[in-house]
């Protein structure tokens, strides 16, 4: 009782002093492109700064053992610098102009799905080099917006979030359970359901920085190789002896709650292609 | 008219191997067999209309030849052997068995409409086999195969000249056909509508595949005197093969002294009695000739960048012109006594068994030494690194293909050198589409630094190859060592040259 009531405090302590930053950056018809043209996906900046990662499975009876950040320690404190996240998972149709546009092999049932509907069937490979696509469209497109240029100029990249970056953007710097705050709501994701939804159809303003879909609809390719925590950005070249696993966030929709929280860690083999498995992209400066 | 009832037989054999279905599984693979058995109808509807003025075609006695079914029965032996080790060959059977009903309504056909009579035999037999053994279309393709060898037919029956007072064909049946379609696949660059590629690197996939087709060729040489055809290519290949080791410090035929296929070309392809010379000293000549043929295709060949398995298929009809050449250089020769102590002068079969005597020996010395079966030092992956570290002839060209072949069976590590490769532009030139291409591949087989270097190749890494990789690596051309347990698989990565393997050898004891 003791614990949760001290980590009650912190959250407590940290919603009041958090102040979501939200600066979107959406390309010019970024949201109604036609289907011949790709539709640039909404960038939004998540500001720069630490935020709690991690939860603490004697704290939280919802966490599993691998959120725990080490044995002395429940939860971390991951300092990491600004970076812009998509708002929106990649959809089917976003991938599908990167399909007929590049010489890439993807799985036809990746282009299968309703335009809208977030791209699935899409293997770790796949999604980054719809990213290195997407940074060659970006840089060329007039209608993108100046910063976006800027900074790919100065050299920041489209890639796909790493865990910090991603477990930042969905819950923000007060440490929440969930996007929109601690308890599950299925009115504000899709989780225990039975297919994936079109992107940002659960309507969410409560959500960190304004992300749609962090929790459940697919779950989403992180640029992180999967280890155990503390989590260190600067070990991610180490352990090369290992067989390949790649962490994924946010759940998906046939999952439960328990899944779909921001601190929820799965894994998977970077050639698999399945049902569930989607991503985000983001721009970073790496 | 009865003796249609023959080919109307076959015909409806062709038509219900159709139905099967291996055959019904491919559209255009059905749609084949039922164009061949169109052409094949159409082509006795008009024999029969012809009959009505001229008389019925007419059929001479079952005639079995030993050169027929002997041959027949060691390809046979062959196909059982590979399609053990290598499935897609059992499940070609179907495809064999329509082939074998066209071979003998298209052969019985021919005769007809070139007046003669047609005798029942086994001649089909040895010439769809012996095609099959080189080169099949794959399915979608299958009509070319009919194709094939109706071109082999019609070589044998209108591509002919006198010897020894006898209208015989010039050229081995189904190498002329061979020759022909390797030479327009590689022209239209088309090789890829074959199988021909993975015939030729499957029958390695048979345990001690040497040893068998050394076995099946002595059946061959018993019956039909042509041990100098094989001995003496074999001879040849070997000893060029040494000597280009000996003088560049590589192999060669990169994993081999002489390529499975190519072996087998020398005991059931270029040994045809009928388009041989008729000497023993000939039937050496024309074997040292193959020897040296299959050397000079193969790199010229692989310097015009084209597919080097052709190499054994090209040149047998090249050999069959220069027969009545070989034979005549020989009867000038006469009974020179270093010929006649080799045995090689004389009327063929009087020392068969002698030159199958020094066949064995040289084959039993050659296998002592580690030439044929078991482990070639071209097999370790080490060893053209090394080779190419020292920049020896052809070396990291051959580094290249050899990582190619493992990476497109899901080395991951393979895949990963390759990406580096394409990266630091020192073996080829730099091409990052390809290198992140190869990354990928190699994170899709879950080899981490294929993933971190994909995503960020700035700083490409490598890592030693994982167990999974080295059950592909260290296979030595046979098949996958997926059941090897790692503490063999380490000892047998230890001897390729993998120090890293050997230490963990070393530490695990």
């Amino acid at each position: 009782m003791r614990w949760r009531a001290a980590a009650a405090a912190v959250l407590l302590l940290l919603l009041v002093g958090a102040r979501a930053h939200v600066a979107p950056l959406r390309a010019q018809g970024a949201a109604e492109a036609p289907a011949s043209r790709p539709a640039f996906p909404e960038l939004v900046e998540i500001p720069g700064g630490p935020f709690v990662m991690g939860a603490d499975p004697s704290a939280d009876p919802m966490a599993f053992d691998n959120e725990r950040w080490s044995p002395s320690q429940g939860t971390g404190m991951v300092d990491v610098p600004t970076f812009y996240l998509a708002r929106h998972e990649v959809t089917v149709a976003q991938f599908a102009a990167f399909a007929r546009a590049s010489s890439w092999r993807v799985d036809p049932q990746a282009l299968a799905g309703p335009p809208a509907h977030p791209v699935v069937f899409v293997s770790w490979p796949d999604a980054l080099a719809y990213c290195r696509w997407l940074e060659g469209e970006l840089k060329r497109a007039p209608e993108v917006p100046g910063r976006v240029r800027q900074l790919l100029a100065e050299g920041w990249r489209v890639t796909l979030p790493s865990e910090a970056e991603w477990e930042k953007a969905a819950r923000g710097t007060d440490g929440r359970r969930y996007p929109w705050g601690s308890e599950p709501r299925r009115d504000r994701a899709n989780y225990q359901n039975q297919g994936t939804a079109p992107v940002g159809t659960y309507p969410c303003p409560e959500c960190a920085h304004g992300l749609a879909d962090m929790s459940g609809n697919v779950w989403e390719w992180t640029s992180s190789p999967y280890q155990p925590y503390p989590y260190d950005a600067s070990d991610d070249r180490a352990n090369l002896d290992a067989d390949a696993l790649w962490v994924m966030r946010g759940g998906s929709f046939g999952d439960p709650a328990r899944q779909v929280r921001t601190p929820a860690r799965g894994a998977a083999d970077p050639g698999a292609r399945r049902a569930f498995i989607g991503f985000r992209v983001a721009l970073v400066k790496r | 008219m009865g003796v249609f009832l023959a080919p109307l037989a076959l015909t409806a054999g062709l038509l219900a191997v159709s139905l099967l279905p291996r055959i019904r599984q491919s559209e255009p693979l059905t749609w084949s067999f039922w164009g061949a058995a169109m052409l094949l109808l159409a082509w006795q509807a008009v024999l029969a209309l012809r009959a009505r003025t001229e008389g019925a075609p007419t059929l001479g006695p079952f005639t079995p030849r030993a050169q027929h079914y002997v041959q027949a029965l060691c390809h046979s032996g062959v196909f059982l052997y590979w399609g053990w080790y290598w499935p897609p060959v059992y499940d070609f059977m179907p495809l064999l068995a329509g082939q074998l009903f066209f071979a003998y309504v298209f052969d019985m056909l021919l005769a007809w409409s070139k007046r003669q009579a047609w005798v029942p035999g086994f001649g089909p037999f040895p010439i769809v086999f012996s095609t099959n053994l080189f080169l099949w279309f794959k399915d979608d393709w299958f009509a070319l195969q009919f194709i094939l060898l109706a071109v082999g037919f019609l070589g044998k029956a209108f591509v002919q000249w006198e010897r020894d007072g006898r209208r015989v064909h010039i050229f081995n049946p189904s190498a002329f056909s061979l020759a022909l379609f390797s030479v327009g696949l590689l022209v239209t660059g088309t090789t890829d509508l074959t199988w021909a590629q993975e015939i030729n690197t499957t029958f390695s996939l048979g345990p001690r595949i040497y040893l068998m087709l050394f076995g099946i060729g002595l059946v061959v040489m018993y019956f039909f005197s042509i041990t100098p055809v094989t001995a003496s290519a074999a001879a040849t290949l070997f000893g060029a093969s040494a000597a280009y080791y000996a003088v560049t410090g590589v192999p060669y035929f990169v994993d081999s002294e002489i390529p499975a296929a190519v072996f087998l070309g020398m005991h059931l392809l270029v040994t045809d009695p009928s388009t041989s010379p008729r000497t023993p000293f000939g039937r050496a000549v024309f074997g040292v000739m193959y020897g040296l043929g299959v050397f000079a295709l193969y790199a010229l060949l692989g310097a015009l960048g084209l597919p080097t398995f052709y190499d054994k298929l090209m040149v047998v009809p090249l050999l069959n012109l220069t027969v009545p050449s070989i034979d005549r250089a020989v009867a000038r020769l006469g009974s020179q006594p270093i010929l006649a102590r080799l045995g090689l002068v004389g009327p063929l079969g009087r020392m068969n068994l002698a030159h199958m005597g020094a066949w064995i020996l040289f084959f039993a010395a050659m296998t002592a030494l580690g030439r044929t079966d078991g482990m070639h030092r071209g097999d370790a992956l080490p060893f053209w690194q090394q080779a190419c570290a020292e920049d020896r002839p052809r070396a990291c060209e051959r580094l290249l293909m050899i990582e190619g072949s493992y990476c497109a069976d899901n080395a991951g590590w393979a895949c990963n050198e390759l990406g580096r490769h394409y990266l630091d532009g020192r073996l080829v030139p730099t091409d990052t589409d390809r290198a992140l291409a190869y990354f990928s591949r190699a994170c899709e087989a879950r080899f981490q630094p294929g993933c971190v270097n994909l995503l960020d190749p700035s700083a490409p890494v490598a890592a030693d190859p994982r167990p999974l990789d080295l059950r592909l690596l260290v296979r030595e051309g046979g098949p996958n060592l997926l059941e090897m347990p790692e503490p063999a698989l380490y000892a047998r990565a230890c001897r390729h040259g993998w120090s890293f393997a050997c230490e963990k050898r070393s530490a695990s004891r």
